[in-house]
């Protein structure tokens, strides 16, 4: 093998220890331990504590706190604490806990904090996506030869070794710089050079691998990077041997496991007790009659507080379904220039849809509007960015900056009205715009502009089989989810992470489309979908801040008029109940819940403008009716399924790889972002600074912060809101057929062995007992109190020893 | 028999169930009874509401307690801007002023500044009793803050020499104290450290320049050395002169003492929007405050007039380079800063007064929306550069008659420009101003022709006669009248090099150059130990 390629394979095994950090404004929800997942999980983080530096598990104080909220149950901490080989009581152990991760510190290494200084610097003016004014010289060349370029002008880099006559190519940079290591210490060399600033080598990363428009126009690699590095690092002298010490374990760690496992349980078994007994009296008959509408919505969290109201308000039926509604497309919106990835990040896009106008009048009105107000924002711009003019602009425009300095500050409530008025004077996309969905023949980059019918049938088939859909109302409302704040670098988060932290109201105006088409829906009748004849489908959005339901309503036949209206009443009923909900859970009276979330939606001095997906631990996949009677607390994820509708588990299998993985992403970033918050996290939004439109900064600069600011997952500096759980899972389904499914899939069940989730399956074919994931395929009764018998006398063969 | 089992299984469970239960009292012993006992009660609860669905992993309830501090310092700034608008009013009214002579003096540009210190202050204020809920910065964050607001407020009052320089360093150590609020960050202490040294050599060259001043003079108050301009010379004069402009350039982070400011981004959003809307303008009250030292020498108001305006061009260029936002807003500063700076070297202390309010609106704006700044932009909408794109004849002459009468405005309204002295220069900018946004509009063929030509003189000159009201406003209650200087073969410069700059920022041709960009890029970054390269580090939560 030639040194070249031993180079770029040892890099890119050393590269998966490298969290991906994608670029802000689109927010991706990603396990930041991503490349460890392959290992059980205290073995994971106390590799990455070694590597990265971050805490692995809760600290003493949120577990303190949690005990004294009665959120661990005692009862199973005393279990989980002697089976740790732990005989003290909680607080003593709790006290030691404390003292133990108090001692730890890291000491400085200068000569690498002058690389690192370096390297930000010049990393921060090649990746910045526009919002330089004179970007770096010669960036089109690539990360390594721009570098090597403007290397020889700065004064900051020293003037010897490599650095001062760099090879053309960053192979031979790294091979002389390595020319004194045995290729065998090549790879943990990598690690730890990767580790060092870990917020830009995973953007680097993420950016490579997608490729996208910024990439190809300016391209960078992790070997470039590399060489830089190691070519700085040459310069100033520093050390670059791996460190051989083997990893000090963490004392405290066994025992911090111990407490979490036993706050999960806690959590679980309340879960898991729920759906079990739900599940007994669950009404396997016909249901009561046609609801009146039925309303599709992301399997999110936060759905899962707007459905309750909505069935609350009406005779309605709610399905849970990943956000993008299947339907895996890069989406540009009406007069942008960008298109946006609109399916989850484990999946790559297959279409292209654009929004294309088809209302002449409303669009002449619409591109009036945002063209003056473009026009004046180029103005602004141009004004500023000019020394010549920046000053008298100052001095002209300062008073209305005075003005709306007070009134966004003073009465942040009527800027939201004042945001709203202005808004409706410009008419939205989606009053002139309909999304191209028939196929065109055409391309854009590599994908086909729309889908073909069988696609489309494809994609609408999929979506009723996994939700397990038998009966059709009148309306059918497919609703996406979208936040709306005011600045807030982080908005992207709190959009849906189903669509790769994008608005999903596009994706459900698609599959409403779809769904209306006369082709597609002849073909699912013969595929025996009893779509009756007056079933509309349409979209809509909820907005997760405010609590309100939009719809997009502009293709509903006169005759469904009424329905429309009462749909729409009860959802102003559903949405001043949730917002009351909200407005209670952020420590605000809730009688005032709709001024309160619009208040907190327009208020740029809010850094809590919602909770997002905080307190997020479960996973329920079944029928709504299971969790229907039960206030979640806006804590799990729901996905629709019948298990009696997927004889052969097939919609299980994809909801099991596609959602659940998805979910699991989202559950580790916000747990990880808790536990370390500086580390995983990016800390406290009061000192955020946004950078070259792709991340943010704490204060000054260096590296790039990656996962949640703590205002999202703390209710104060002490006091964390979200609950650092591993996500449990609890399927509605024959245990026999979820093994099916696992052992299919090694990466799932390895993910469960290795303890990133927990999956129970509630077993409706053995008297609705919950069975327990242990390992190996292997599965273990869980005692409830109200129905111990039953789930003796029946246990399953696969849980028998 | 069969009974019998059954009834056994019975007492089985329910012996089951006692054990339970009595391990569960036996714990109640073990003195953890309160928290079962707490989560039995929030369960009861929760079950007792009626038609409430039953609850399942219910969170917490983790309402954030309010501290009293800040509501009660943001309820009495707010009355003191109103008080201060009150004494404006009067002050406008009856000229009055009042002083205890030689130790306070209040006269116009005191109530001025008192007004615009508590307006920003108020807006910080009740900014940050949302923007830092939950933070247990809070409270020692809104103690600095307001003892920094009456600080200042004393500043612009003070006449004697001696509290005069106190409270100038007071006000400093308070503003490094807000850069290193964050006390368990090691990047954000270091970025203090930079700054108080700033500070403390900023008020030890104003030591020097009043001691140098008193020994002139032998006045010990602010209004006595100003008193006596007559006895103005000399090496002492000199010094004093020269430590009076080093201070308030260090204060208004003028180039080459930009480093404090680019490092001071580990502060608090809002208290940035304090620093840039109010602290750095110091600078300018400072020269208008002791105005009649400098404006002595013709000499010494050009090269005021040449390190503002090498600020104010630099500032800029600083500002092209820059990817975060802070960091863009901060360069921004030092820019609208020299040009302020250059105003007063022009003799124009009220349209620097003006200048440093409006800006303070301005800057203060950008850092308190800087979280809404980030745009999903593609590779390809880099900046424009206009110059070269055609225009018709009539957009040539709409836009040249629209600069001119834009200009033709600001020089009637406000009186510069109206003579052959350096107010020409300012009303250069305006013409410049003007021009510009004409040209841009002009360019947009995708508007309605109306728009096109119509915009710039329907949105320019009202907002021109606004500025001038304000200007006029501001001159009225200076305590000096303009000093303007004749124009000289450097204001020609300074025009010319401001012509050149613009012509190259438009077109570009400066970004041929990598070495500039590296030197640029360098300057503008923030002193290495306040940079946060290990995020670990960032630990003080």
């Amino acid at each position: 093998m030639s040194t070249e390629s031993t180079i770029h394979d040892s890099i890119d095994t050393a590269a998966t220890t490298v969290g991906s950090l994608w670029p802000i404004h689109s927010f991706v929800t990603a396990n930041p331990l991503a490349g460890f997942e392959d290992q059980e999980f205290s073995e994971a983080v106390a590799q990455a504590a070694d590597l990265l530096g971050g805490r692995g598990y809760p600290s003493a104080e949120t577990f303190r706190a949690a005990l004294q909220r009665g959120q661990i149950d005692l009862e199973i901490l005393d279990a989980e604490l002697s089976e740790a080989g732990y005989e003290n009581d909680p607080e003593t152990l709790l006290d030691r806990m404390a003292e133990v991760t108090d001692a730890t510190d890291s000491d400085p290494d200068t000569s690498t904090d002058r690389v690192d200084q370096v390297l930000t610097k010049w990393l921060s003016a090649f990746l910045d996506e526009g919002s330089a004014h004179w970007s770096m010289p010669n960036r089109k060349a690539g990360f390594y030869t721009a570098f090597r370029g403007v290397a020889e002008h700065d004064s900051e880099v020293p003037s010897e070794g490599i650095i001062t006559d760099l090879p053309e190519t960053p192979t031979e940079t790294i091979e002389t710089v390595l020319a004194s290591y045995s290729e065998s210490q090549w790879v943990p060399i990598f690690e730890q050079q990767l580790a060092a600033l870990p917020g830009w080598t995973g953007l680097i990363k993420q950016r490579a691998d997608d490729d996208g428009a910024w990439q190809s126009a300016y391209p960078i690699s992790l070997e470039g990077y590399l060489a830089a590095r190691l070519a700085l690092l040459d310069a100033v002298g520093a050390d670059i041997d791996p460190s051989n010490d083997s990893i000090d374990p963490d004392p405290a760690a066994e025992l911090a496991g111990a407490f979490l496992r036993a706050w999960e349980e806690t959590y679980r078994g309340d879960l898991v007790e729920a759906v079990a007994t739900e599940s007994q009296s669950l009404n396997d008959g016909d249901s009561l009659g046609r609801p009146d509408a039925q309303l599709v919505f992301c399997i999110d969290t936060r759905s899962e507080v707007i459905r309750r109201h909505i069935e609350a308000a009406g005779d309605y039926e709610t399905h849970g379904y990943a956000g993008f509604f299947g339907v895996p497309m890069e989406y540009q919106g009406y007069d942008t220039d960008v298109s946006v990835a609109a399916c989850p990040p484990i999946l790559d896009p297959q279409h292209h849809v654009t929004d294309v106008p088809t209302d002449d009048e409303t669009q002449e009105s619409h591109d009036r509007l945002t063209g003056i107000r473009e026009t004046a924002d180029e103005i602004i711009e141009t004004l500023e960015a000019n020394a010549a003019t920046a000053y008298g602009f100052v001095e002209t425009a300062g008073s209305g900056y005075g003005l709306a300095l007070a009134a966004r500050t003073l009465v942040p409530g009527r800027v939201h009205d004042l945001f709203d008025a202005a808004e409706n004077s410009v008419p939205d996309d989606h009053e002139f715009c309909d999304p191209l969905v028939h196929h065109q023949h055409t391309y854009t980059g590599d994908l086909p502009v729309g889908l073909t019918t069988e696609e489309k049938v494809e994609y609408a088939a999929t979506a009723f089989d996994l939700m397990g859909w038998e009966a059709f109302s009148r309306l059918v409302v497919f609703t996406g989810h979208a936040s709306e704040t005011a600045n807030n670098p982080y908005d992207s988060s709190l959009d849906c992470g189903a669509c790769a932290g994008n608005p999903g109201g596009p994706n459900a105006r698609v599959l409403a489309a779809i769904c209306n088409d006369d082709e597609v829906r002849a073909a699912l009748r013969e595929q025996g979908f009893a779509i009756p004849e007056d079933t509309v489908f349409l979209a809509g959005e909820h907005n997760t801040t405010t609590a309100e339901v939009e719809l997009y309503d502009s293709d509903v036949p006169e005759s469904h008029a009424a329905d429309l209206e009462q749909l729409r009443a009860d959802l102003a009923t559903a949405r001043e109940n949730a917002a009351a909900e909200c407005a209670e859970s952020m420590g605000a009276d809730a009688s005032s819940g709709v001024s309160e979330t619009e208040r907190r939606a327009a208020d740029w001095a809010e850094t809590r403008p919602e909770w997002g997906l905080a307190g997020n631990a479960g996973f329920v996949i079944g029928p709504r009716e299971l969790t229907s009677d039960v206030d979640l607390d806006g804590r799990a994820f729901l996905h629709s399924y019948d298990w009696s509708t997927d004889p052969d588990g097939e919609a299980l299998e994809a909801i099991l790889t596609g959602p659940m993985v998805v979910t699991q992403w989202i559950n580790t970033q916000y747990y990880f972002s808790t536990v370390d918050n500086a580390v995983y996290g990016s800390g406290s939004k009061v000192t955020h600074n946004p950078v070259g439109n792709i991340g943010v900064y704490q204060g000054n600069g260096g590296d790039l912060m990656t996962g949640l600011p703590l205002q999202s997952l703390m209710a104060a500096d002490d006091d964390s809101y979200h609950q650092p759980l591993r996500l449990s899972t609890v399927i509605h389904a024959p245990v026999d057929r979820v093994t099916d499914v696992l052992a299919d899939h090694a990466e799932l069940a390895d993910l469960l062995d290795n303890n990133w989730l927990s999956l129970t399956v509630v077993d409706p074919r053995q008297d609705h007992s919950a069975f327990e994931y242990e390992r190996d395929l292997e599965w273990s009764p869980v005692f409830e109190l109200a129905d111990a018998e039953l789930a003796e006398s029946t246990a399953p063969a696969a849980a028998d020893d | 028999m069969f009974y019998n089992i059954l009834f056994q299984e019975r007492i089985g469970s329910i012996e089951e169930f006692n054990n339970q239960y009595v391990r569960t009292m036996g714990e109640d012993n073990q003195n953890r009874s309160i928290t079962v006992r707490d989560y039995r009660d929030r369960l009861r609860t929760t079950m007792s509401g009626h038609n409430s669905p039953k609850m399942v992993g219910s969170l917490p309830d983790t309402a954030a307690d309010s501290p009293l501090v800040p509501v009660a310092l943001t309820w009495l700034v707010w009355s003191m801007f109103a008080a201060s608008i009150a004494v404006l009013a009067v002050r406008v009214r009856t000229g009055f002023a009042w002083e205890i002579p030689g130790v306070v003096a209040i006269d116009g540009l005191t109530v001025l500044m008192w007004v615009v210190v508590t307006f920003f202050s108020g807006i910080v204020h009740s900014y940050s009793r949302r923007y830092l809920a939950g933070s247990r910065l809070k409270t020692p964050f809104f103690a600095t803050v307001f003892g920094f607001t009456v600080v200042v407020m004393g500043l612009v009052a003070a006449d004697h020499l001696a509290l005069f320089g106190t409270l100038w360093l007071a006000m400093g150590l308070l503003m490094a104290k807000l850069i290193g609020i964050v006390s368990g960050w090691d990047q954000a202490q270091a970025a203090a450290t930079v700054a108080r040294k700033y500070f403390i050599a900023s008020s030890g060259l104003l030591a020097v320049a009043l001691t140098a001043l008193w020994w002139v003079t032998g006045a010990t108050s602010v209004s006595g050395i100003t008193a006596a301009a007559d006895s103005f010379g000399g090496p002492a004069w000199l010094v004093a002169a020269g430590a009076l402009v080093l201070a308030a350039m260090i204060q208004s982070a003028l180039i080459p003492f930009q480093g404090w400011l680019l490092s001071s981004m580990t502060a608090p959003t809002p208290a940035s929007a304090l620093m840039h809307a109010g602290f750095v303008n110091a600078g300018g009250i400072l020269l208008t405050r002791f105005a009649p030292v400098i404006t002595v020498d013709p000499a010494l108001m050009l090269a005021i007039v040449g390190v503002g305006g090498a600020s104010a061009i630099g500032g800029k260029l600083l500002k092209s380079v820059q990817t975060d936002i802070k960091g863009k807003l901060g360069c921004s500063t030092i820019g609208q800063m020299g040009f302020m700076i250059m105003q007063a070297g022009l003799g124009f202390f009220g349209a620097a007064i003006t200048h440093l309010i409006l800006h303070g609106f301005y800057k203060a704006y950008q850092f308190l929306s800087a979280g809404g700044q980030v745009e999903h932009a593609s590779p390809s909408e880099g900046t424009p550069h206009t110059i070269g794109t055609t225009a018709s004849i009539a957009g040539i002459v709409v836009t040249l008659l629209t600069g001119i009468a834009g200009g033709a405005v600001f020089a009637l309204l406000t009186g510069k420009g109206m003579k052959f002295d350096s107010g020409l220069l300012l009303t250069f900018f305006v013409v410049f101003t003007t021009l510009h946004a004409a040209r841009n509009a002009v360019q947009q063929t995708t508007l309605p022709r109306v728009a096109r030509y119509g915009a710039v003189p329907v949105v320019f000159f009202p907002a021109i006669v606004v500025y001038a009201a304000v200007y006029t406003s501001v001159s009225g209650l200076m305590p000096v009248s303009p000093a303007t200087t004749e124009l000289t073969l450097l204001h020609g410069i300074i025009a010319a090099v401001f012509v050149g700059i613009y012509t190259a920022i438009e077109t570009g041709i400066h970004e041929r150059s990598q070495r500039l960009y590296v030197v640029l890029l360098n300057a503008g970054q923030p002193a290495a130990d306040t940079v946060l390269t290990t995020t670990e580090d960032y630990n003080e939560y």
